[in-house]
């Protein structure tokens, strides 16, 4: 048994497809308990019994189609127009664009790929430092994690059971926060780099609001239309997924249909590799279950940790080693089944445990070895992987700050969520 | 290889890639459209089909399979990657021969393991989707998993050949 993870382990880390590990921890599993492997298909269909999956698709493919489009470019000029005259504007601009784009676009790493290339000239530019820059870039490409309609969001709806649209009101106030500290930050390393503040021209917000004015409204159809109780959330995906097809490709005529497929088939790829890891995952979390394996987890962290508060301290400090090796979706699917019952003994709100999850998560993708932010950026703008590391550490130092308060802040999340 | 064999190869590629993105694009675009009309109909006309929703979760199924085909032809599937940034490239090509032949055999043990439930589902005669044979519905799990089996030997097949040729391709 010993000998089979140790060999399981080594193939994962020598780069074996994660669900093939996965699907054979599950079936080794199944073959001791004398449990047909049958059940493995079983589970894997079962896929299709999961109640709001086709949201994921759906947000995923409007994700991409925004990317596409020139919608990154409207958006930086339109955050520009609103916030970048203030001194220190230009960063500000960078985050708070970066934020809304990967809400939209599921942190995949597109966001430092389609925003990064208009953010970090153009802070260069300005005479922002290099080392800055970099990190920023790097840094941004992951936040906005937290607010709707993000990826992870959904999907920790979708595992835990727990109510998609609390999910979506229980991030804004962290994900501000998050927002807020970088902020500041940001401000605060710039303060020396005085430049003469821009002025603030309305002709030039109304122009740049006039030239977004069919992607402003995106927000407003997916939450108001959710909590409106209009539609659901795989529904409002749905619809979103039809206004970005209709806006990109009929009315702006940004992306031509002889593009779609290989977009479609682009972010069906990403879609894929997802849910293959969602359904081999369903059968070792059903067989964990099976075998009392989180029972015996709680046993033995229950004999480690006695309150509330050592419990979180515990749990982040996993999360964070957790986030560190495995990407964030493979990280949902297998962890959250195990250690929801065992959070919920110690009397933590299953949303609260669902922000926090994915806020340290999102330090994984700075962390090393696996950080994706950190080679996408490495790759992107041709810096080495030491160097965007580097000049990373400042914001991770950050936003570990940040995760540390919502974690041990449960009414950051919890405050806009109706008790129930 | 010869020129017959590689060239046939290479139009199953082409034939394959073809179906994939064709199956994709009709499966989201009906998707989209299915949900969206749901809410139409609801709204306007307050009713809907029975089956519509049933009938999307099905869909998110197929797009699971298909895409997930679609990764392994790509190269995209999700994977830990501690050492291809810090190992020579020829060692991570060796390991990446190891780690696929390993995948292609567990899809092809997901895949027979399918294969029997389906069997199973005939049997039964269960049905989704009002009176559609459920094992229809369900025959894209053997099915992917059986062309994931294939597209991870073809995989390990150019890792050797990369191998011997002294490629040392960026694998990521």
């Amino acid at each position: 048994m010993i000998v089979a993870s140790v060999l399981l382990i080594l193939l994962a880390v020598f780069g074996a497809p994660l669900f093939a590990v996965i699907a054979t921890s599950a079936m080794l599993g199944f073959r001791r308990d004398d449990i047909d492997l049958m059940n493995m298909a079983i589970e894997v269909q079962s896929i299709a019994d999961l109640p709001f999956l086709a949201a994921i698709p759906l947000f995923t493919f409007a994700g991409y189609l925004l990317s596409e489009s020139n919608a990154p470019q409207r958006l930086v000029r339109l955050t520009g127009a609103i916030l970048g005259w203030l001194p220190g504007g230009l960063a500000l601009v960078a985050l708070a664009a970066c934020a809304f784009f990967t809400a939209f676009t599921g942190a995949s790493g597109v966001t430092i790929i389609a925003l990064g290339a208009i953010l970090y000239p153009a802070l260069q530019h300005d005479g922002y430092p290099d080392k800055f820059n970099l990190g920023l870039v790097t840094s941004s490409g992951s936040l906005g994690l937290l607010f709707a309609p993000s990826l992870p969001l959904i999907l920790y709806g979708v595992i835990a059971e727990v109510s998609i649209d609390n999910l979506f009101l229980a991030g804004i106030i962290p994900g501000l926060v998050m927002l807020v500290m970088l902020s500041g930050w940001s401000l605060w390393v710039n303060r020396g780099n005085r430049q003469a503040p821009g002025s603030f021209s309305l002709r030039k917000v109304r122009a740049a609001l006039r030239e977004s004015m069919w992607e402003i409204p995106l927000p407003f159809v997916v939450l108001g239309g959710i909590y409106s109780g209009f539609f659901a959330v795989s529904e409002a995906a749905a619809v979103t997924a039809l206004y970005v097809l209709v806006v990109e490709v009929v009315i702006l005529r940004e992306i031509s249909l002889r593009e779609l497929p290989r977009i479609m088939r682009a972010s069906m790829v990403l879609v894929g590799g997802i849910l293959i890891i969602l359904g081999v995952s369903l059968a070792s979390t059903n067989y964990m279950i099976g075998a009392n394996i989180p029972q015996a987890l709680l046993e033995f962290v229950s004999g480690l940790v006695t309150s509330q508060v050592s419990f979180l301290v515990l749990l982040l400090l996993f999360l964070l080693v957790l986030g560190a090796i495995l990407d964030i979706f493979s990280a949902i699917v297998l962890v959250v089944p195990l250690i929801l019952p065992i959070a919920a003994e110690y009397g933590i709100h299953d949303v609260h445990l669902g922000i926090v999850f994915l806020a340290a998560m999102q330090l994984g993708y700075l962390t090393p070895p696996v950080g994706l932010n950190l080679f996408i950026a490495s790759y992107r703008f041709e810096k080495s992987i030491m160097h965007v590391y580097s000049a990373t550490f400042p914001f991770l130092v950050i936003l570990m700050l940040s995760v540390i308060l919502i974690t041990f802040w449960p009414d950051l999340s919890l405050w806009l969520v109706p008790q129930s | 290889m010869t020129p017959h064999l590689k060239g046939l190869l290479e139009r199953l590629d082409r034939i394959g890639r073809f179906a994939e993105d064709v199956a994709l694009v009709s499966l989201l675009s009906g998707m989209i459209l299915l949900a969206v009309g749901q809410i139409g109909l609801r709204e306007l006309l307050g009713t809907g089909i029975v089956w519509a929703d049933e009938l999307v979760k099905l869909m998110v199924l197929w797009l699971a399979m298909i895409g997930s085909i679609a990764a392994c032809r790509d190269n995209r599937h999700i994977r830990i990657d501690v050492f291809s940034h810090i190992l020579p490239a020829r060692l991570i090509l060796a390991a990446r021969i190891v780690v696929d032949i390993f995948a292609a055999t567990v899809c092809a043990i997901i895949a027979w393991q399918a294969y029997r439930y389906l069997q199973l589902e005939i049997e039964f005669a269960d049905v989704v989707l009002v009176d559609t044979p459920a094992w229809l519905a369900h025959s894209v799990v053997p099915i992917a998993f059986a062309l994931s089996a294939y597209r991870f030997l073809i995989l390990v097949f150019r890792h050797i050949g990369d191998l011997i040729a002294g490629n040392s391709p960026v694998i990521r």
